[in-house]
C-alpha cells in the first residue's frame, strides 16, 4: 500500500466511495431490504402496500417452506445446473481462444474485433428468433450442417433433452465476443517483456501460454468465472424468448419462475422468497470461489 | 500528456453530473433539460402527474383523464386518435391523454404502476388479467355509474364478461371470436366441398385428410393444442374443465380425454396437423398465408392481415362441433383505477369508446376489431366488408359463445393445463395421463373458494 | 520461409472462419429485414430474398418519431456510461489500493448485490424512485447506474495488478491519493475503461424494462421501447423488427470503434515494470 499513511483510512477513502455508496444504499440496499421483507408476506405485487389495511399479510416462513418442500424448485435448480455445467467451460475456452486470436497485431485485426462483437450488440429479441430458426430440426442450418457429416441432428428446442443444449449454443454465440473483449483487455495488460524473457528461455508457444499468459491472465479469468457463474444462475431472456420454459418445462429455470410468480401469477412474496434462496446459492458458490482464488490467482508479478 | 486534460474534464463532468442528480432529487424538474425547444408535451407530462393526483380542483373547468392501452399499437393509433377527437368535441370540458404501449410487457408495466400507486385513471386489460385485477380489488366498481346508461346497446355477453362477483368492473373495448378459416383453392384441388355450418368433427377430419394427401408440405388443419382452444373444444364434446359453480376442476373426465385424443391424433396419428418440429418456429398464420394449410381455427382479428396479404381465395365458417357447437369469446376490457380522482370523467370516456355509435363506426371503418355493440346499421356495414364473404359466420358463432373459466389464479391455472397439454401434443404422455396429472396438479396448487 | 507465413496464415483462416460462423445469424437478420411480408413465410428458408423490399425499413421510420428517439437513447446511454464509469473507477481505486476498516466486507457486499435477480427488486426500486419523485425523469432513469457492481469489480481486479512499488514511487514525490488516481491509475486503466465504456453504453442503449416503467412521456421514449411497438398483440412484423434491430446496432458499433483506439493506449503509457 502506498505509504501515504496519514491519508489512509475512511477519511481518505470516503471521497472515492461516496457516489457508489449513495447509489448502493438508495438504489440497491433499500429495495433489497424491501424485497426481503416482502418475502415473508403474501403480497400479490398488485395491490398498493398499506400495512394498516393488512396489505400484505405476514406469512412468516411459509413461502420459503413451500418452495423448498415442493418439486418445482429442485426441478428448475437442476435445469439451471445443466446450463451452467455446459455453458461455463465452453464459454471460457471460446472466449480465451478468441481473445488470443484477436490479440495478434496483424492488419485488419480491428475489423475482426468488431465482427466478433456484433452478436453481443444484437438484442436477445433478434438473437433468439434467429436461433430458433437455425436450430429448427427440419429446416435449420445446424441440422443441415450435421447432415453433411452424416449425423442426424436432434430435435433441439423441441426435444426436452436437447432444448437446454440449444440454449447453451445460442448463449455462447452471443456472449463469446463479450468475454473475449474482457480477456483481450487483460492480454493487452501483460507486458511483452515477460514473453521476451520466456522466448529467450526457449519456451514454445504452448509453454508460453501455460506459464506466462494463463497465470498473468488469472485475475481476469477469476473475474470472468465469478461473473459467468453469477449471470448463469440468473439465465433469463433466452429462455423466455426461445422456449418459454418448454418443452414441457425442460428449460424452466430459476429466474424464469421468479418472473412468472412475480408478474404473471401475482405472487410477489413467493417470488421474493425464491430470489433470496437463489441469492443464498449464488453467494455460497461465489464465496467458495473467493476462498479458492488464493490457490490459482496471481496478483502482481 | 493529453490524458491529463481529458481526465480532469471527465472528473469535472462527473461532479457536474452528480450535482445535477442531487438537484434532481428535490423535484422532477430536470425532465425537460435535455433538448432545448422540446415541445410542451415533455413538460406537461410531469405537470399533469401532479395535477391529477393532486386533485383537479385548480383547473376548475377542464378535467384530464389519463388513459393507457395496448390494442391501438401498431397501425391503429390514428383511429384511437379519431375517437378521442370526437369524444372531446362532445365533451369540451374533458381532455383525454392517451398512452399506447406495446403488448409485450404491458402487464409488467401496468402491475408496477398499480402497485406503486401511479396507475393511470383508465386503462385496458385483456381478459385473463382483468379477472385477477378485479378480484384483487384494484379496480373501481362501475355499477353505480350505470344509472341512466342504456346498456342494451352493448352486446350482452361482452358486458357480462366484465362483471365479477355481481359487480361491473369493466366495459368491453371490442370483442372477437374464433372461427374456422379455410383455403378455397386447396379445397378445390382436393375435390372437397366447402365447410358448412352443419359440419361436425368427422366432416372436418375427412376434409383435412384429403387435403393432407395433396403433398408433403401441405397440411389439412391447424388448431393449437393449448388452454384457450381446449377449454372450448371440450364443450363441443359435452365436457368442461370445471363444474357448473366453479368449485371443482373436472379436467380428466372421459369426454375430455376423448377430446384431447382427437386433437392429438391429428398431429401424431394422421398428421393432418403439423408437429411443433414441422412448424419449425413458424406461426400458424404464416402457414395459412403461405397457402400450405387447408383449415385454420383462429380469431377474426386476422381479417385485416389476411385481406392484405393473401393471394388465394379464402372464406370462413362457424367452427364445427361434435355433440354441440362451442365458440371462443375473446375481449379486451376497459377499466378504471380504484384510486382515480377523475372517475366520472373517465367513465364518460370509456362509455364512449365502448358503446357509442361514433366509436363503433370508426372501428368498423378501420377494420380494427369488432365493437361490442348492437347498432344494426353499424354491424351491417361490418358485414359488407369482404373478404371473407361469409362474414355472417362471425355473428352466427356468437350464438354458441362460451366464456373461459376464470379463477383468481388464472395465469397459474392456464400455465399448468398448458404444460400438460403440450406433453400430450408431443406424444410424451397419453391424453388420459396428461389430463389426470393436470387434474392432480390443479387440485394441489389452485385454491377455489 | 514457411514459418514466416504460417503465423499470419493461421490467423486469417481461423479468424475468418469464426467470423463467418458468428455472423451467419446476423446475415439472416439482414436478409429478413429486406424481405417483403409475404416472403417471410416461405419454406424452405430463403437465405437471399428473391425480391429485395425496403418495406421493413420504411415501416420503422413510420411508426415513431425516429430522430427524437435516437437522440433520447444517445443522451441516456452516453450519460449513463459517464456516470457509471466515473463512480466505479473511484470506488475501484479505493477497494484496490486504499486501506480502511471493513474494506473487504464492503467489497463482498458490493459483489453480493449482483446475486439478487433484478426481477424482484424491480418494484421496490420503482417505489423508491416514486418517493424521490423521480418518476418520468431522465434523472431517475440514469441515477441507479451510479452504482454498478460489475464495473467496480472489473476495475478493481485490474487496478490490483498495478504494482505497488510504482505507486510508492509517486508517493515519494509527494502525491496524494487523488493525484495517483488521476495521473497514474486512470491512464493505466485505459483499456479497461474503454471496454467498460462499450459495455455500459450497450447496456443502457438496449435497456428495455427500466425505461418502460420509468418513462411514460412519449417524447422521452428510447429506442427499444419504440421498437417493441412493432410487435402487436397477435402478430409480429419480423422484417420491421429486424430492420429496427439493425438500425439500433449502428450507434453501438460506432461507440465500439471509437473505444477500440484506446485498447492499445494502455501499453503506450510508460513501463509498469518496477
Amino acid at each position: 500500500m502506498p505509504r501515504v499513511s496519514k491519508h489512509n483510512g475512511w477519511f481518505a477513502a470516503i471521497g472515492f466511495l461516496l457516489p457508489c455508496l449513495t447509489g448502493l444504499i438508495l438504489f440497491n440496499l433499500i429495495p433489497v431490504a424491501g424485497a426481503f421483507t416482502l418475502s415473508f408476506t403474501d403480497w400479490d405485487g398488485l395491490k398498493p402496500i398499506a400495512p394498516k389495511d393488512g396489505v400484505p399479510a405476514f406469512v412468516g416462513l411459509d413461502n420459503y417452506a413451500s418452495i423448498l418442500g415442493g418439486d418445482e424448485f429442485w426441478r428448475v435448480l437442476r435445469n439451471t445446473a445443466v446450463y451452467i455445467v455446459l455453458y461455463i467451460p465452453l464459454i471460457l475456452i471460446a472466449s480465451i481462444a478468441a481473445a488470443m486470436l484477436l490479440h495478434r497485431p496483424y492488419r485488419g485485426v480491428s475489423v475482426y474485433r468488431v465482427l466478433f462483437y456484433i452478436p453481443v450488440l444484437t438484442s436477445w429479441v433478434a438473437g433468439a428468433l434467429i436461433f430458433k430458426s437455425i436450430l429448427s430440426p427440419e429446416y435449420g442450418g445446424v441440422n443441415d450442417l450435421l447432415n453433411q457429416f452424416g449425423i442426424r441432428g436432434p430435435g433441439w428446442l423441441y426435444d426436452p433433452n436437447w432444448a437446454m443444449p440449444g440454449i447453451v449454443l445460442a448463449s455462447i454465440w452471443k456472449d463469446m465476443g463479450f468475454f473475449a473483449l474482457i480477456f483481450l483487455g487483460g492480454l493487452q495488460g501483460i507486458d511483452s517483456s515477460y514473453y521476451e524473457a520466456a522466448k529467450i528461455d526457449g519456451a514454445g508457444p504452448w509453454r508460453r501460454f501455460r506459464h506466462v499468459t494463463l497465470p498473468l491472465l488469472s485475475p481476469i479469468t477469476f473475474f470472468v468465472t465469478v461473473i459467468c457463474l453469477i449471470f448463469s444462475f440468473q439465465l433469463f431472456p433466452q429462455v423466455m424468448i426461445m422456449t418459454d420454459g418448454g418443452p414441457h418445462g425442460a428449460t424452466q429455470v430459476m429466474v424464469e419462475r421468479i418472473y412468472r410468480y412475480a408478474f404473471s401469477y401475482f405472487k410477489m412474496g413467493y417470488a421474493s422468497a425464491f430470489s433470496f434462496i437463489l441469492f443464498a446459492i449464488i453467494f455460497l458458490f461465489t464465496w467458495l470461489q473467493l476462498k479458492l482464488q488464493k490457490k490459482w490467482v496471481h496478483y502482481d508479478a | 500528456m493529453k490524458w491529463n486534460g481529458r481526465q480532469w474534464k471527465l472528473l469535472a463532468l462527473c461532479m457536474l453530473v452528480m450535482a445535477v442528480l442531487l438537484a434532481g432529487c428535490s423535484g422532477g424538474g430536470k425532465s425537460s433539460g435535455n433538448s432545448g425547444g422540446s415541445s410542451s408535451g415533455g413538460d406537461s407530462g410531469t405537470a399533469r402527474n401532479n395535477e391529477d393526483t393532486g386533485g383537479s380542483g385548480d383547473k376548475a373547468e377542464t378535467v384530464t383523464v389519463k388513459f393507457t392501452n395496448f390494442s391501438a399499437s401498431g397501425d391503429n393509433e390514428k383511429y384511437l386518435q379519431q375517437m378521442k377527437e370526437e369524444f372531446e368535441k362532445q365533451h369540451p370540458n374533458i381532455k383525454v391523454e392517451i398512452e399506447t404501449l406495446a403488448y409485450d410487457d404491458y402487464f409488467t408495466q401496468m402491475q408496477t404502476r398499480v402497485a406503486s400507486g401511479t396507475a393511470p385513471d383508465a386503462y385496458e386489460l385483456n381478459y385473463e388479467n382483468f379477472v385477477s385485477y378485479a378480484k384483487k380489488g384494484v379496480l373501481l366498481d362501475l355499477t353505480p355509474m350505470f344509472a341512466g346508461f342504456d346498456t342494451s346497446v352493448l352486446n350482452k355477453n361482452a358486458l357480462e364478461a366484465f362483471s365479477t362477483d355481481g359487480k361491473q368492473y369493466g366495459l368491453p373495448a371490442s370483442f372477437s371470436n374464433v372461427v374456422l378459416f379455410y383455403n378455397k383453392d386447396l379445397f378445390d384441388q382436393a375435390n372437397v366441398s366447402y365447410p358448412t355450418s352443419d359440419w361436425t368433427w368427422a366432416d372436418a377430419e375427412q376434409a383435412a385428410e384429403k387435403i393432407r394427401s395433396l403433398g408433403d408440405n401441405i397440411f389439412g388443419i391447424y388448431q393449437p393444442i393449448q388452454f384457450w382452444e381446449f377449454y372450448k373444444k371440450v364443450q363441443q364434446n359435452g365436457g368442461s374443465l370445471m363444474n357448473a359453480d366453479m368449485t371443482q376442476f373436472t379436467v380428466d373426465t372421459p369426454q375430455n380425454v376423448e377430446t384431447l385424443q382427437h386433437m392429438v391424433d391429428r398431429v401424431l396419428k394422421t398428421n393432418v396437423m403439423p408437429t411443433e418440429a414441422q412448424m419449425a418456429g413458424m406461426g400458424d398464420w404464416d402457414l395459412f398465408k403461405s397457402g400450405r394449410l387447408g383449415m385454420l381455427v383462429t380469431g377474426i382479428w386476422a381479417f385485416p392481415d389476411f385481406t392484405q396479404n393473401i393471394t388465394f381465395d379464402w372464406d370462413i365458417e362457424v367452427e364445427p362441433g361434435n355433440t354441440a357447437k362451442a365458440t371462443h369469446f375473446f375481449s379486451n376490457g376497459l377499466v378504471i383505477n380504484k384510486d382515480s380522482k377523475v372517475a366520472t370523467a373517465a367513465f364518460e370516456w370509456l362509455k364512449f369508446m365502448s358503446a357509442s355509435r361514433e366509436a363503433a363506426q370508426i372501428r368498423v371503418d378501420a377494420g380494427w376489431e369488432l365493437p361490442a355493440v348492437n347498432y344494426q346499421d353499424v354491424l351491417d356495414k361490418y358485414l359488407q366488408v369482404t373478404p371473407p364473404n361469409n362474414k355472417k359466420a362471425v355473428f352466427d358463432s356468437l350464438n354458441y359463445l362460451v366464456t373461459p373459466p376464470v379463477v383468481e389464479q388464472n395465469a397459474e391455472m392456464t400455465d399448468i393445463i398448458g404444460l400438460h397439454l403440450q406433453a400430450a401434443r408431443d406424444g410424451v404422455k397419453s391424453p388420459a395421463d396428461a389430463l389426470r396429472d393436470a387434474q392432480k396438479e390443479l387440485e394441489q396448487r389452485i385454491k377455489l373458494q | 520461409m514457411l514459418r514466416r507465413y504460417a503465423g499470419p496464415f493461421f490467423f486469417y483462416v481461423m479468424a475468418t472462419a469464426i467470423a463467418v460462423i458468428v455472423l451467419i445469424p446476423f446475415f439472416w437478420m439482414i436478409s429478413t429485414s429486406l424481405k417483403s411480408k409475404g416472403a417471410l413465410t416461405a419454406v424452405p428458408i430463403e437465405w437471399i430474398p428473391e425480391e429485395i423490399s425496403f418495406e421493413g425499413y420504411r415501416k420503422v421510420f413510420d411508426v415513431f418519431p425516429f430522430a427524437r428517439t435516437i437522440l433520447n437513447s444517445a443522451f441516456v446511454a452516453g450519460l449513463t456510461t459517464v456516470v457509471r464509469l466515473a463512480a466505479a473507477a473511484m470506488a475501484a481505486y479505493a477497494f484496490a489500493k486504499m486501506r480502511f476498516r471493513g474494506r473487504d466486507i464492503l467489497f463482498a457486499a458490493v459483489l453480493a448485490t449482483m446475486m439478487i435477480p433484478q426481477q424482484v427488486t424491480f418494484i421496490p426500486l420503482f417505489l423508491v424512485m416514486k418517493e424521490l419523485q423521480l418518476i418520468n425523469t431522465f434523472t431517475g432513469l440514469i441515477a441507479p447506474s451510479i452504482f454498478n457492481a460489475f464495473a467496480i469489480f472489473m476495475m478493481r481486479q485490474h487496478m490490483r495488478t498495478v504494482n505497488d512499488a510504482y505507486l510508492d514511487a509517486a508517493v515519494m514525490d509527494g502525491a496524494t491519493h487523488r493525484t495517483i488516481f488521476v495521473r497514474l491509475m486512470l491512464p493505466l486503466s485505459a483499456p479497461i475503461l474503454a471496454t467498460l465504456a462499450v459495455i455500459a453504453f450497450m447496456d443502457a442503449w438496449n435497456d428495455y424494462l427500466w425505461p418502460l416503467v420509468m418513462l411514460s412521456d412519449p417524447n422521452k421514449m428510447t429506442l427499444p421501447l419504440a421498437l417493441s411497438k412493432l410487435s402487436g398483440q397477435y402478430a409480429t412484423d419480423y422484417n420491421t423488427l429486424m430492420a429496427g434491430s439493425l438500425i439500433s446496432i449502428v450507434p453501438i458499433v460506432a461507440v465500439y470503434l471509437a473505444a477500440q483506439k484506446h485498447f492499445k493506449a494502455g501499453l503506450q503509457v510508460g513501463g509498469v515494470k518496477g
